[in-house]
């Protein structure tokens, strides 16, 4: 960039000042120069506070994610929005073998290098996974828990091969999925070692320096301002045109919009319904609806003695719920109508619908139930914003609505969510209004959870304990064929849809917006973006 | 003179001291789980176990406030639960952001206030005086997110003469941080365009933050030469022969300062801690900013350092403010 300033030092501060102030006061920047930075840099704004570090194997949030994966190659990733296929990323191919103890992955590397200049081989890969495993990150589980794997598990027999044993309790496939999320991505191991201190595995420095082979790297992350990243030159996914990516923090979807409006950001992250609305019929705007694997939902705490251990309650409550209502006038078509635990777009999903909105027949089932005057409950709600970017109180306040026309009067309790998650993982939330998104892209990341108490997580959150549903979830979890797979998550959605102790609200989309200029831009329900795919004209 | 100020710094470690304890047990009897909030909801017990012990949050309050006292003396203000991280490295970095613009806003308020202020008693109930009492009402009532709306609105969205939300043109970086003030940096970097792009992103949040400040300092200013006019030996003064503006200057102004002075002083400090919601609107990466993300995640360790440094930074600025009274009026002795 042109400078106004020449870089010798030798003007005075006083006069430099003077001179400075000329400028100000002229407050003309040379646009030519600009105007070529402009093209060749995408600025996305949004609300990142979530980055806490960009160390990929510690990294769990979205925004870490999203940066890691531009940073990082995995073994193997997914191509723009289909996520039902994995695909070849540092692996150019590999192979699954069942073996005595359980299955073997065998990949083989293609040729790549660091942006530090040096190859990849399958030593970084073993240290790469070693590394997690040791460290016990927030994402450690995926490898330990889900993968099953230990240190030792991942061996390197040559440079270009590696080696995943995989024991019974696991699912190759779905090592595979969670493979291609940021846990999985490779680290220069020579430099990791090099900045090692206190045998943090280097953690601490890769937590604001990048140590890839991905289409960039870091140039700086300026904490709650900005992060910077640069085309890496080296790598073998390349950047078409654009030259530097900056995520600028704008925490306020209404910095966001005027922000975009002037041209000072070209991709806004966080837009309200309403705002997405306005922005669909702007022609200088490209309004995205991207879809994510997100379920805004209700949770009935079936506890005994709790109004929603009859099984007849709960289902009144998904009739009476105005799901269309919700979809069309609250999220201004930013959702999408699910009923079942699976979201859409993951293999195992179902697409069933039979709860019709209908205040009658949820009526009718609580008098069956033996409650014809419906009855009071206490409604936890966080504070703060939803799924598809609505405000949680004006959900609520539907909701409330709805269930007020059958006779159930919840009382409405707001909280910081962090005060609503340690109320509901106390098992003490009544009725709660909440979100899930699956740790990968693999229909077991609802599917364990939401269906198997013993898991601990969201059945038992809502102590709702299902023999048939625990084991349902469990043999799909390692089911290795496909099609069975795939029928026993159709028994499975089958049975929680009717049984289970939520009643879904939608599936939201994200609105995205961006300027018209940019192209390319595709953001998966993962929440990833491959910026190396992204061009300005 | 300097007994003085060493017993004013004892007396500030007590009540340091008394907002640190304050703090602590505010924010500890939040019913809700910090590791909760930490890891998120997907987060599982052994985790959520694994990090409380970590962090020390298994052990009662009492032995936790001690462990904090302890590093605290040794000038360790502890560690983040979000980010894992220094507090002492994450205020270093958020503070010159909060400072930079916390002066702007002084300085503004500093160029409006007290003319306006000034022009009102001088033209006592003409239109000069109607107008600034009614800036003074306005800019005193107007919610400070709102002006910094309406601000952004007019000036960047429909006229375009200044910029939008940050510290710098995004398509810009900033230059290296050595103060941690960008427009110092940018000096220090010889950068003079970033210089120019920091010093107009200045302009509106320092206008807004400043609003308030210079409504008060108005009427503040006002009424002290209001009431210093009339006093005799200004009317001395005046059959003196002495012309007008010596007389306003030298003899007014130098009298009515100090209630000024103290009004401005409490200012620095309220700025300083009252930057959160023009922070939050302009993108600001200041400990504003810092202290609203913090308090959302329940990360106490870095709430505590937020409302240390507050405290710390309005206790030297009211000690300042003291010591400025001794230069302006001789009359005022600490001995």
């Amino acid at each position: 960039m042109k400078r106004l300033i020449p870089a010798s030092g030798s003007v005075r501060p006083s006069r430099l000042a003077g001179r400075l102030l000329a400028a100000a006061l002229a407050l003309s920047l040379p646009m030519a120069a600009a105007e070529s930075a402009r093209q060749s840099t995408l600025v996305i704004g949004g609300d990142f506070s979530d980055l806490i570090t960009l160390d990929p194997g510690v990294s769990y949030e979205f925004t870490g994610s999203l940066i890691t994966g531009n940073l990082y190659d995995t073994l193997v990733g997914f191509e723009g929005n289909d996520l039902s296929k994995v695909r070849p990323r540092l692996a150019s191919s590999w192979k699954v073998t069942p073996t005595a103890t359980g299955s073997q992955i065998t990949f083989t590397l293609r040729p790549a290098t660091f942006s530090t200049g040096r190859p990849v081989t399958s030593a970084d890969v073993v240290y790469s996974m070693n590394r997690v495993i040791s460290l016990k990150t927030p994402s450690s589980f995926l490898l330990t828990d889900v993968a099953n794997l230990k240190v030792g598990s991942v061996t390197a027999p040559n440079p270009t091969t590696v080696v995943f044993n995989i024991p019974k309790t696991a699912n190759p496939n779905i090592v595979l999925a969670l493979l291609t999320f940021n846990v999985g991505g490779i680290i220069d191991s020579t430099e990791a070692k090099a900045h090692e201190q206190n045998g943090d595995f280097g953690s601490a420095w890769l937590r604001d320096h990048s140590a890839g082979s991905g289409p960039f790297v870091l140039n700086r992350w300026d904490r709650s301002a900005q992060v910077a990243l640069d085309a890496n030159p080296k790598a073998f996914r390349r950047s078409i045109n654009i030259k530097r990516v900056i995520l600028r923090y704008m925490l306020e979807s209404s910095a966001q919009q005027t922000a975009l409006n002037s041209g000072e950001i070209d991709v806004a992250w966080d837009y309200t319904p309403d705002a997405f609305k306005a922005a669909q019929s702007n022609p200088k705007l490209k309004a995205l609806k991207t879809s994510t694997f997100q379920m805004a939902y209700l949770g009935m705490n079936s506890a005994k003695g709790s109004p929603f251990e009859d099984p007849r309650v709960r289902e009144a409550v998904r009739y009476a719920i105005d799901q269309d209502g919700i979809i069309k006038s609250l999220l201004q078509g930013l959702g999408r109508k699910v009923q079942t635990i699976i979201p859409l777009g993951l293999a195992g999903s179902n697409t069933a619908t039979p709860y019709a909105y209908d205040p009658a027949k949820a009526k009718a089932l609580l008098a069956a139930a033996g409650k014809p005057n419906g009855f009071d409950v206490d409604f936890l709600v966080s504070t703060g914003s939803c799924s598809g970017g609505v405000p949680c109180q004006d959900l609520a306040a539907k909701v409330q609505s709805d269930l007020a026309k059958v006779g159930i009067r919840a009382n409405i309790k707001q909280m910081v969510n962090a005060e609503l998650l340690t109320t509901y993982r106390a098992q003490k939330a009544p009725l709660i209004q909440v979100a899930w998104s699956p740790d990968y892209p693999d229909a077991d990341g609802n599917g364990t959870p939401l269906a198997d108490y013993n898991a601990h997580s969201l059945a038992w959150r809502n102590s709702w304990n299902n023999a048939q549903a625990s084991k349902l979830a469990q043999s799909a979890a390692v089911e290795v064929d496909q099609s069975k797979r795939v029928a026993l998550y159709k028994q499975l959605t089958e049975l929680m849809v009717k049984e289970g102790p939520y009643a879904i609200l939608y599936q939201p989309y994200k609105p995205v917006v961006a300027s018209a200029s940019v192209l390319g831009f595709v953001r998966n329900a993962n929440g990833d973006v491959q910026f190396e795919k992204i061009s300005k004209k | 003179m300097l007994i003085y100020i060493l017993r004013r710094l004892a007396l500030m470690l007590f009540v340091l001291w008394g907002v640190t304890l304050a703090a602590f047990v505010i924010s500890h009897v939040v019913p809700a789980d910090p590791a909760a909030a930490a890891l998120g909801n997907n987060a599982r017990e052994q985790q959520l176990q694994d990090f409380r012990v970590r962090n020390g949050l298994d052990k009662p309050m009492v032995v936790q406030y001690a462990v904090y006292m302890e590093r605290l003396a040794q000038g360790d203000l502890g560690t983040s639960l979000r980010t894992q991280s220094g507090i002492a490295a994450d205020l270093r970095q958020f503070f010159p952001a909060t400072l930079e613009l916390t002066l702007v806003a002084v300085v503004f308020a500093l160029i409006i206030g007290l003319p306006l202020g000034m022009l009102a008693a001088l033209r006592h109930n003409r239109p000069p005086d109607l107008l600034a009492r009614i800036f003074a009402l306005v800019g005193g009532a107007t919610p400070v997110y709102w002006l910094a709306i309406l601000a952004l609105n007019i000036f960047h969205e429909r006229l375009g003469w200044l910029p939008g939300p940050g510290r710098i043109d995004a398509y810009s970086l900033a230059p290296p941080v050595h103060s941690g003030l960008v427009t110092v940096d940018a000096l220090l970097a010889h950068d003079g365009e970033v210089f120019v792009d920091a010093l107009r992103h200045l302009i509106l949040p320092g206008l807004v933050l400043g609003a308030f400040s210079a409504a008060l300092l108005t009427r503040m200013t006002r009424s002290a030469m209001l009431e210093v006019l009339g006093q005799d030996y200004i009317r001395t003064a005046r059959s003196k022969g002495l012309n007008g503006q010596r007389v306003i200057w030298k003899h007014a102004l130098r009298n009515a300062a100090l209630p000024i002075l103290t009004v401005l002083g409490s200012l620095f400090g309220s700025l300083l801690t009252g930057a959160v919601l023009t922070e939050t609107i302009f993108s600001w990466p200041g400990i504003g900013s810092y202290a609203t993300s913090s308090a959302v995640s329940l990360d106490f360790p870095a709430v505590m350092g937020v409302t240390l440094v507050a405290g710390l930074a309005y206790s030297l600025v009211n000690l300042l403010v003291d010591l400025l009274y001794v230069t302006l009026d001789p009359r005022i002795s600490f001995s």
